[in-house]
């Protein structure tokens, strides 16, 4: 069993590109504007001429947390689990897991890169780990 | 340009009431809600049917609606009601809702209320089925996440609580502010300790009987960390409520009522509660702005403040609000727990009824009818002489009361 994300209009370009190996971020035609997670329009200039910009996958660990008490029942045996929040090179942040370290090596300004980990059939998240 | 105070002194807190507070009760939130707003109309000294207004927080958080209460109170009408949204977030925004009200006409007695019945469901701290909104059946396949403020983009990676959230921010102050391990793990636990002192004292307090020490502290599990289990508020039943009328009538009804200098509202761009997209430093979730726009329209200094209610999910909050409220620079906040504190003897005591983490949750409301016994001089750890009392959320919902 696993969490997965409900896609909408918005978002589904996003977990589809991810399905796909790459990682993407909403980006105004018009003003260059990056934004994670999507708008409707662009808060700098309100266009609506937004698509989507595929980026290094590259970045950095900007905080995190060592989960040792789930929350969910979903999660229970999956403890102990890292969220992060992962500042990407060319600038918004996102909300991943780290994977490939354990827990307690984790530290805030390490470098990362984007890896895909299929959580469910058809469905792919965007996980980080240490960049070598 | 200034504004015109629109609130200072023209509305006023002028009675209190809550149930027991506990892990569990027998009533439900509707029978807390009943119990807790008599209360406070009997210490206002009005009658319940002649309430005319209701400020709430929106569901999931509130699940008592007014349409209950005015059945089940025996109201003749309300003239005015208002929900607010982002639970705790809503603290002052309740206040400001209730006290325009008054000062504008639309409404002569105005009742605030909070009711929770976590041990019945709706446990914040779970996120499956014991929690408000919660994901799904056990058991049933994968859980689809509705994409709804962005919690698609969360709960996949099991970001589902408050606590994780608010894990997430006390690591990013720890790293920009080049604390280490033991230096986060005292200022967070002199909060905690300090405040498990105030309800040792506090006979409405659930852990009034139950000592907190260093090493119970310490020793006790991380659940996300760097917060530990006593870093974390709790969970239960219960229920608080007060009266909010114009300063004209307040007199008329009670010789201590406790004036409204201003209660404020904010909201700028993912500067939500819990808003971890925040542009910029994330730290900086509270517009510094709203702060001065508070003190501002009380027409109050951070000297004049006597006392401090700071919202408190986690210990984390209260150190961060010494900041954002500008008691403390900003990244300076540990040093000034570390070496004042927040006890009876420091300069500025916070959570004196214990809080959330020790006295019991009422998504800060309890930290209202606290500042009320302050500022009438009957809280049990009472601050010599307070006059004026700050309560306020992390994200700056805030209200400045006065005797």
């Amino acid at each position: 069993m696993a969490i997965v994300p409900g896609m909408t209009k918005l978002t589904a370009p996003y977990w589809d590109a991810a399905r796909d190996g790459r990682l993407v971020v909403q980006e105004c035609r018009s003003c260059g504007r990056l934004t994670h997670p999507p708008l409707p329009a662009c808060p700098d200039c309100h266009s609506t001429e937004l698509g989507w910009r595929e980026v290094s996958g590259h970045g950095t660990v900007y905080t995190y947390t060592v989960v040792r008490h789930p929350t969910h029942f979903a999660f229970a045996d999956r403890v102990p689990y890292v969220i992060a929040l992962v500042e990407l090179a060319e600038g918004p942040r996102l909300i991943s897991g780290i994977t490939g370290i354990a827990p307690d090596e984790v530290r805030v300004g390490m470098p990362v890169r984007v890896v895909f980990r299929e959580v469910a059939d058809g469905v792919t998240l965007p996980y980080f780990e240490p960049a070598p | 340009m200034t504004r015109r105070p629109v609130i200072r002194n023209t509305a006023a807190i002028v009675g209190i009431g809550q149930t027991a507070y506990a892990k569990a009760l027998e009533p439900t939130a509707w029978e807390l809600a009943v119990d807790a707003i008599l209360s406070a109309c009997a210490d206002a000294g009005v009658d319940v049917a002649d309430v005319d207004g209701m400020c709430r927080f929106t569901a999931p958080f509130e699940t008592v609606s007014e349409a209950m209460l005015v059945r089940a109170l025996g109201i003749r009408e309300l003239a005015f009601f208002a929900q607010a949204p982002h639970g705790g977030e809503a603290l002052g925004a309740v206040v400001a809702h209730a006290a325009a009200a008054v000062s504008a006409g639309l409404a002569n007695i105005v009742v605030v209320y909070r009711a929770l019945s976590q041990s019945k469901g709706g446990r914040f701290g779970r996120a499956d089925r014991g929690g408000p909104g919660g994901a799904a059946a056990e058991g049933a396949g994968d859980i689809v996440v509705p994409e709804q403020d962005n919690l698609s983009f969360a709960w996949p990676y099991g970001l589902m609580s408050p606590g994780q959230l608010f894990a997430l921010w006390a690591r990013r102050y720890a790293a920009v502010h080049h604390l280490t391990e033991e230096e986060l793990t005292r200022t967070l636990g002199t909060i905690a300790i300090t405040q498990r002192q105030y309800a040792n004292n506090n006979p409405a307090a659930m852990m009034r009987d139950r000592k907190l020490d260093w090493e119970t502290y310490a020793g006790a599990r991380m659940i996300s960390e760097p917060l530990r289990l006593f870093d974390l508020c709790l969970e239960n039943d219960g229920a608080c409520a007060f009266v909010v009328t114009s300063a004209e009538v307040a007199r008329t009804l009670r010789g201590d009522p406790v004036y409204v200098l201003a209660a404020t509202q904010t909201l700028a761009p993912y500067r939500e509660p819990m808003g971890i997209y925040v542009p910029g430093e994330l730290l900086e979730l509270f517009p510094s702005a709203a702060a001065d726009r508070l003190f501002e329209q009380a027409g109050v200094t951070r000297k004049d403040i006597d006392v401090a209610e700071f919202y408190d999910a986690t210990s984390y909050m209260p150190l961060r609000s010494l900041e954002s409220y500008g008691f403390a620079a900003d990244g300076q906040g540990w040093r000034y727990v570390l070496e004042q504190g927040t006890g009876p003897d420091s300069p500025l005591p916070v959570n004196t009824h214990g809080g959330h983490l020790s006295e019991a949750y009422l998504h800060g409301m309890n930290g209202i009818v606290e500042a009320v016994r302050q500022l009438r001089g009957t809280a049990s750890n009472q601050v010599a002489g307070a006059a004026v009392a700050l309560v306020g959320a992390p994200a700056g919902s805030a209200t400045i009361l006065a005797r």
